[in-house]
């Protein structure tokens, strides 16, 4: 060990004196919360660099720092607390010595929360690294300086993009383990470079650290003066929080439908994306008919404006028939009511896609059954390159078309993230198989639709249906069965779809 | 203008997402009501989801017979002010066998009158998912928690078969016997609960704020006696201390700490600033290692 390091090392034994956070007491808002992912391979040391970010930078209990010091575990090969042990959760896999979920750990900085969303590095669990950075504003990716970009670094890569993650952070560690080179790091940070223009990556930021021994996370390094940029903890804190930009058109999907017993019917849900203000027209995109908005009403009080990521209830001047799956926009500017579409989707089950299963669209609020499900070309993650397939299974990155027993209202997730996802559900477990982002729309139907059969509505109110009447919570039990109906005789291997809702026009049968 | 909201309308906003999907996924929801600080945020937040309806679900509290007589009475006062229904549930099995928290250990009783109870409960009603106030910041194996935590039937939980949750898309779809909790505080802290609850002026059970109250020191803990059912051992005498608690369970299992603080601002200001985890009061978690998961893993919250 040299001199550096060993001095090093007794200091970054102590609890650090950056102790930001709210230590403080006062009871107080925060100015807003950052989704931070990190992902890496096994022994990039990853557990060890956010136990050493909340070391340093967080407001740890003292019975937690007390368990740290108390432990036997020394961080690899050094005398150094293994920080790992304030990340690292079940038992199973302590014993184990590798991380197989994503762990959620918070903490606060003067003027923010931190969330940090620990993923596996496991190639096995791609599938859990997808779901933790969907809930992600930036992602940390760590990489061991001795080996550089590793093949799983460009997979981790391409998992984030697909998933829509914007800013990434290439966290270049263990830069103790080859003398603090500069030389070793601009390689690294070069390879980097040529590999993230692939992406859309508006943000990609490259920071040599070392998480055993503390520098460049929460403080500067005095090891590597040679790198003037941010250090980690310094551009985490200067992101913008989640829910900060109003940006995109305004997306309402609907949850439910509440009533106070008179008149107030409010159409309850939380906007996605863009501001609603009272006296806005909003349209409902798969009937086409539209509204002024009247009251944005809380149990704190009427708004007059409301923007992405709160919880609202819309009451409209006139009853337009809305129900839970349906999504309010602007009339310039609203989803498509969607026959079909296409997907980038990552397979999440260990139960591969079978052409005989009963699948379901998961959109917002929405849950469609699939008519037909093509498999069209598995995504290579490290070339980027597609090779023409049927099938897929766990942790494949598949482009499909999906064909929908029903029209429902999507966005392009290129447009519009949170219109733009969906999720496959098996019809009969109910598991959630593969997650999926849209890449085209189609509104009309499908050519081979001429072949499907077709449940219609008058069908199903005769025998089926017939009990229900034309109540908001009837006419959303029809839905259900027929969305049931449609799953059994799509398991039975016949294709089907159910019938669209008529026109407004259309006063037959008011009920469904 | 708006302004961008803070991190509690962000965290409020959220949970109300959660409580309105849950209610709209399932067929006949509860929500598990312990009357302690989480459970008075779940419960505002439940009443914000759904305004100007009531919450669409019951509260079911497990009475273990030994919950504070202070808890009780702030329960009663809650569900009749906000005209709310409640199931109160108590394990009959266990109570003829008087399996209590003086002379049993901690393991064995929470088990019997707190998971089995749970159980029975939700067995006997026919609920198909539980809305809970557990949040991720707790304990470690809690932190893998997802907001739809599945049980196969019997009610085990396997860390191994949780399904991913991408996105704000939460799928509800049951499979054969299966159900849900629901954690609509998933990503909430110790802190935030407090903060929420002097921003939202939510009245809460007095024990959390300091008085005078009689306690007894065993094992290093202080813990009130809260009825005649607590003696002294030997060597051991009842005093007069002022104290509060940080976690509200039932009487003999749960620690108190020395405070002045004697309202809810000052509590909050001596929280904010404490340096132990609320957990260390909670005297089954250190029954053994690993304990939390192995209790989850049975079916305990």
């Amino acid at each position: 060990m040299t001199a550096v390091q060993s001095l090093k090392a007794e200091k970054s034994a102590q609890p650090a004196s950056v102790r930001l956070g709210s230590s403080s007491a006062v009871a107080r808002d925060l100015d807003g919360i950052v989704h931070i992912l990190t992902c890496g391979s096994v022994d990039d040391g990853k557990s060890t660099l956010i136990g050493r970010l909340l070391w340093d930078a967080s407001d740890l209990y003292d019975d937690q720092r007390a368990t740290i010091e108390r432990s036997e575990r020394r961080a690899g090969g050094t005398d150094q607390p293994d920080f790992s042990l304030l990340v690292d959760g079940l038992e199973a896999e302590r014993e184990q010595g590798i991380t197989i979920d994503i762990a959620w750990r918070y903490f606060d900085t003067a003027t923010r929360r931190i969330v940090i969303i620990d993923s596996p590095g496991h190639e096995q669990y791609t599938r859990n690294m997808a779901s933790g950075a969907s809930h992600a504003d930036i992602a940390i990716m760590l990489v061991d300086a001795r080996s550089g970009i590793k093949k799983q670094t460009r997979r981790h890569a391409a998992i984030l993009d697909l998933v829509g993650v914007k800013r990434v952070i290439l966290a270049v560690n263990k830069m103790d383990l080859v003398d603090w080179s500069e030389e070793k790091f601009r390689k690294i940070e070069a390879d980097f470079r040529t590999l993230s223009w692939k992406f859309g990556f508006w943000e990609a930021l490259v920071i040599p650290v070392s998480a055993v021994t503390g520098d460049n996370v929460a403080t500067r390094s005095t090891a590597m003066p040679w790198y003037k940029g941010d250090y980690l903890l310094e551009h985490l804190e200067k992101l913008p929080s989640r829910g900060s930009s109003a940006g995109g058109a305004f997306r309402l999907p609907v949850q439910t439908v509440l009533r106070d017993g008179r008149d107030f019917r409010g159409l309850a849900g939380s906007i996605t994306s863009g501001v609603v203000k009272v006296g806005d027209l909003v349209v409902d995109a798969s009937s086409g008919k539209s509204a002024k908005v009247q009251r944005i009403a809380t149990m704190s009080g009427d708004l007059p404006s409301a923007s992405a990521g709160q919880a609202v209830a819309l009451q409209l001047d006139i009853d337009i028939d809305v129900a839970r799956g349906s999504v309010l926009s602007p009339p310039d500017h609203r989803p498509v009511s969607a026959h079909s579409v296409d997907a980038r989707m990552v397979w999440l089950s260990e139960t591969a896609f079978d052409t005989r299963s009963g699948y379901l669209f998961r959109t917002a609020t929405d849950l469609v059954p699939i008519s037909n499900l093509e498999i069209k070309a598995l995504l290579e993650l490290e070339t980027l390159t597609s090779r023409p397939a049927s099938s897929c299974g766990v942790n494949d990155i598949a482009l499909a078309h999906l064909s929908l027993g029903r029209s429902t209202a999507v966005d392009l997730f290129a447009d519009l993230k949170s219109t733009g996802n969906f999720m496959i559900v098996d019809a009969i477990t109910g598991a959630s198989l593969a997650a999926g982002v849209i890449t085209a729309i189609n509104a009309r139907a499908d050519d081979h639709d001429a072949t499907q059969f077709v449940l219609t509505r008058e069908m199903l109110s005769r025998g089926l249906c017939r009990n229900l009447g034309v109540s908001a919570e009837d006419r959303e039990e029809f839905m259900r069965r027929a969305n049931e109906a449609a799953l059994l005789l799509r398991a039975a291997g016949i294709a089907v779809k159910i019938e669209a809702v008529p026109p407004p026009a259309d006063e037959l049968d008011p009920g469904i | 203008m708006t302004a961008a909201p803070s991190h509690l309308d962000l965290l409020e906003s959220e949970s109300i997402h959660i409580f309105r999907e849950a209610a709209a996924q399932f067929r006949k929801p509860v929500l598990m009501y312990s009357i302690g600080k989480d459970s008075t945020v779940l419960l505002h937040l439940a009443r914000k989801a759904f305004w100007p309806q009531k919450p669409p679900f019951p509260l079911l509290h497990i009475d273990t017979t030994w919950k504070f007589k202070d808890m009780i009475a702030f329960r009663d006062k809650t569900v009749k002010e906000f005209g709310l229904d409640l199931i109160v549930h108590t394990n009959a099995d266990g109570l003829a066998k008087n399996i209590n928290p003086i002379d049993y250990a901690p393991s064995i009783y929470t088990d019997v009158m707190k998971t089995v109870a749970l159980k029975q409960a939700l067995d006997a009603h026919g609920f198909d998912a539980a809305f809970g106030g557990a949040r991720r910041d707790e304990e470690a194996s809690r932190a893998k928690e997802r907001v739809f935590s599945f049980r196969a039937a019997g009610h085990r939980w396997d860390p191994r078969k949780q399904r991913p949750e991408l996105w704000e898309l939460l799928n509800g779809r049951l499979g054969t016997g299966e159900t849900v909790r629901v954690f609509p505080l998933s990503n909430w802290t110790e802190r935030d609960v407090w903060r929420y609850i002097i921003r939202e002026k939510l009245d809460v059970v007095p024990l959390y704020m300091a008085a005078e109250r009689p306690t007894i020191l065993r094992n290093g803990q202080l813990i009130m006696v809260d009825d005649e059912r607590m003696k002294p051992k030997p060597g051991e005498e009842i005093k007069m201390r002022s104290i509060r608690f940080r976690t509200l369970g039932c009487y003999p299992l749960t620690a108190a700490v020395l405070s002045t603080a004697r309202d809810i601002e000052s509590v909050v200001a001596e929280t904010l600033s404490a340096r132990t985890s609320e957990r260390q009061g909670r005297l089954i978690d250190h029954d053994q290692s690993g304990a939390m998961e192995k209790k989850k893993q049975e079916g305990y919250f």
